[in-house]
């Protein structure tokens, strides 16, 4: 972290703003921050509690930001550099006016996990991480816990922890804890049979509130204010809060990525209610991997798949 | 399909302006004998399928959903069923994972002059949505959909 801030702190002033993270309301919960001073560097931190995709932010940025010729420094995780990557190649992001801080992640903390592992429900005064164990200190003392033990589900599956399309790495390289694409969650949910399929998707999504979290921050929803959930005409949704409109406005949320998502699990991360809605998308990554072999945001350089075509294709 | 419950069947077919809308067309005009379930839906060409449609008509209970275009390398625009296909074959395969079955939806291409075929294809489509009968849909009859069963529900 002290190599994160002297370097920032050194390039500084070729930079207009550093988006990072910073605590939030308490040490558990860092929250994205955007550093326009130098002072505000101090308040940067970086630990497997950053589980934030920063990369959401930067279409809107890069649209507003002023033409001072200063690049905007951003910190990305392995995952969410990859979110970066599958923005440029649509051409919603110029990298070029980017500085790309990499951050080799050794994985993000599932915060329930995390409060089911403690023992001392106290306030959190302090968190530190080393050699793969977390150091929570509040009021009871210091209690130290596995990362292995509290991560992510989407951090289990991980096969870019070390981030691509970084213009410097700050770190030691983390294995990655696949080296194989993995979908052992989207293969649980198709042993079951269809009938079950369903009932499983109504019962999980009946509790859904369409509070758009997972749209709101999900890297490659780039509508925004034009969302097609929104939308009057054609109006796609409804205001019924039943089951039907809840899926629909997950289909639209999974087709509008199929072929773009980058796996980085936010959908799921956000939602207040814990629907596992990134498996939608995982199972649309999987389809562009055994149509196309195709996997968003490796290759800057590379179309879409959905983007193009190839006449020779044959069978479909 | 049960004797009590008999709803009649509907599939929504999506055909392209150029080819299969007139290949329905030249089916009818050669009086080919069709099953009655298709409910036609004339779309520019099969670029303009959003694979939302196919989830929408299937979420809500239709029986079948039906797309069919110029054969590859004949379309009218010359590349729209190119595009088409890519994401016509990436939502058949989605559909069983979120409980929908992908045997109520087909995808197939159909020229203007094949008539004989366009029969072929409906009654092929027909008979398998007679076997696998009414489609449930996706969410229905859940207990907040009516204003009646959500009063109830706090009572």
């Amino acid at each position: 972290m002290d190599t994160l801030h002297a370097h920032l702190e050194a390039l500084f002033d070729d930079l207009e703003l550093v988006i990072g993270w910073e605590t939030g309301y308490e040490p558990l919960r860092p929250t994205p921050a955007f550093l326009r001073s130098r002072e505000d560097l101090s308040r940067l931190v970086w630990n497997p509690l950053c589980a934030p995709n920063l990369s959401v932010y930067l279409p809107g940025i890069l649209k507003d930001a002023k033409e001072t010729g200063k690049k905007i420094g951003v910190c990305l995780k392995g995952c969410d550099s990859r979110s970066l990557g599958a923005l440029v190649q649509e051409g919603f992001v110029e990298r070029e006016r980017l500085y790309v801080v990499g951050l080799p992640c050794p994985g993000t903390v599932d915060p329930e996990a995390l409060a089911e592992a403690r023992k001392s429900s106290a306030p959190v005064t302090h968190v530190s991480f080393r050699d793969g164990l977390l150091a929570i200190t509040s009021r009871d003392g210091t209690e130290e816990i596995e990362l292995e033990r509290v991560l992510a589900r989407r951090c289990r599956r991980c096969r870019h922890p070390n981030p691509l399309h970084a213009d410097v790495i700050l770190g030691d390289p983390v294995p990655p804890r696949r080296t194989e694409p993995s979908f052992s969650d989207v293969d649980a949910v198709e042993a079951m049979s269809l009938e079950e399929r369903r009932a499983y998707w109504e019962e999980e999504l009946s509790r859904c509130l369409r509070c758009y979290a997972c749209r709101n921050a999900c890297p490659l929803c780039v509508c925004r204010d034009r969302c097609l959930a929104e939308s009057r005409t054609p109006k796609w949704t409804t205001q019924r809060d039943g089951v039907r409109d809840k899926f629909l406005f997950h289909m639209i949320h999974a087709l509008h990525l199929a072929g773009r998502c980058t796996e980085c699990g936010e959908c799921e991360r956000v939602c207040p209610v814990g629907i596992p809605v990134a498996l939608f998308k995982e199972k649309m990554a999987r389809i562009a991997l055994e149509l196309w072999d195709y996997q968003a945001g490796t290759d800057p350089a590379a179309t879409p798949p959905l983007q193009t075509f190839d006449p020779s294709e044959t069978g479909i | 399909m049960s004797e009590k419950n008999e709803r009649q069947l509907r599939i929504v077919g999506f055909l392209c302006n150029w080819c299969s809308y007139g290949g329905a067309d030249t089916a009818g005009v050669c009086r080919f004998k069709q099953p009655p379930l298709l409910r036609i839906i004339r779309i520019p060409c099969t670029g303009r399928m959003d694979p939302l449609f196919v989830v929408k008509a299937l979420a809500q209970g239709a029986d079948g959903v039906l797309v069919s275009g110029c054969h590859p390398k004949d379309c009218h625009y010359a590349v729209g069923n190119f595009y088409a296909r890519r994401r016509l074959e990436l939502v058949k395969r989605f559909l069983p994972f979120v409980g929908l079955d992908p045997r109520r939806f087909h995808y197939t291409w159909v020229s203007a002059s094949e008539g004989q075929r366009w029969q072929e294809v409906v009654t092929e489509f027909s008979a398998v949505i007679q076997e696998l009968g009414p489609n449930p849909g996706i969410g229905a009859d859940t207990p907040m959909e009516t204003a009646g069963q959500a009063a109830s529900a706090f009572a």
